[in-house]
């Protein structure tokens, strides 16, 4: 049976697997954006540079508690990792907002913030919830892009923003319900396989590389 | 459904009409490169000025009209763009 401490250590990892993924997605996005200079590649490198940090701030902080000479576990280093988070899935779900309204769609409407009343209810709360939001929209984007373009690497990415999606909900749960250990972990672990999903691309861009003359 | 498209996606554009249409090899004119860009014709003329500018089409100058073919840096620039725009597809995002 592992305990308590087993468990914190593999979340730590985890945490430094999802550091690895964005910062390569925002890489390659980056490589696009010096290229191309498209403006929606930009977006989505800030958003995955955001969520790097997000999770590496919270994986140090994860270690800090492993390690107590880390003086890294204070509870405003842990909001600063969740709103950099928050911030991330945030830029990712503006992204799609962007392109819905280039295409002229109404779904846009969809991401106007809602109105949190932030009386009472603790600043980490509210940052989960408005991850969870935001990669909702991102879902539905992505599932409609699918449903458009029939490309099966987008319906992966649906995929992979499904679980992340979960993995943030559970986040929230977690906050909630401090006493159920094992709700952070699944958290992490959802997170984890949505974030390897999103690596997909990655790779296909890296084992494929630039097509010369590709279709028009 | 129509939508708008981004400066790069119209770049791409024009650069694979240049690249497509110049099937002679003596270069593709205004008029082709407007028929197929769909854009104003003041529009095109100042795209086409930034393009030459910046080293992605080369300029056939005429007796009486030019005509413009893509360039080898154009040719990488087009190759880049699929590339990305595929790895933003997947993303569900278009360039």
């Amino acid at each position: 049976m592992a305990t308590q401490s087993d468990m914190a250590l593999i979340q730590n990892l985890l945490q430094f697997i999802g550091v690895f993924v964005s910062f390569s997605i925002a890489y390659v996005s980056y490589r696009g954006v010096r290229q191309t200079e498209s403006s929606t590649l930009l977006r989505l490198a800030t958003a995955f540079v955001f969520l790097g940090f997000g999770f590496l701030v919270e994986g140090l902080v994860g270690l800090g508690q492993i390690l107590p000479s880390l003086p890294v576990s204070t509870s405003v280093v842990v909001v600063g990792g969740l709103l950099l988070e928050t911030t991330g899935y945030f830029f990712l779900a503006f992204s799609h907002a962007v392109d819905v309204l280039l295409s002229k769609r109404m779904g846009a409407a969809l991401l106007v913030v809602p109105v949190v009343t932030l009386s009472g209810a603790q600043l980490a709360d509210v940052l989960s919830i408005l991850s969870f939001y935001f990669v909702l929209y991102g879902v539905v984007e992505t599932g409609y892009s699918y449903a458009r373009t029939r490309k099966p690497d987008t319906l992966l990415i649906a995929l992979g923003l499904s679980l992340i999606g979960v993995g943030t909900f559970l986040q929230w749960l977690s906050i909630l319900y401090q006493y159920v250990g094992v709700l952070s972990l699944l958290q992490i672990i959802l997170q984890e396989m949505g974030l390897l999903i999103l690596f997909t691309p990655v790779l296909r861009f890296a084992v494929g590389g630039v097509k010369v003359n590709g279709p028009i | 459904m129509a939508q708008y498209r981004t400066q790069v996606r119209i770049i791409a554009d024009v650069l694979s009409t240049a690249r497509d249409q110049n099937t002679e090899g003596t270069g593709v004119g205004v008029t082709t490169l407007l028929r197929k860009g769909n854009m104003s014709y003041g529009r095109m003329t100042k795209l086409l000025s930034e393009l030459v500018g910046s080293g992605l089409l080369l300029e056939l100058s005429g007796e009486k009209i030019s005509k413009y073919m893509i360039s080898q840096k154009g040719m990488q620039f087009l190759a880049a763009y699929y590339s990305f725009e595929d790895f933003a597809q997947s993303f569900g995002l278009r360039l």
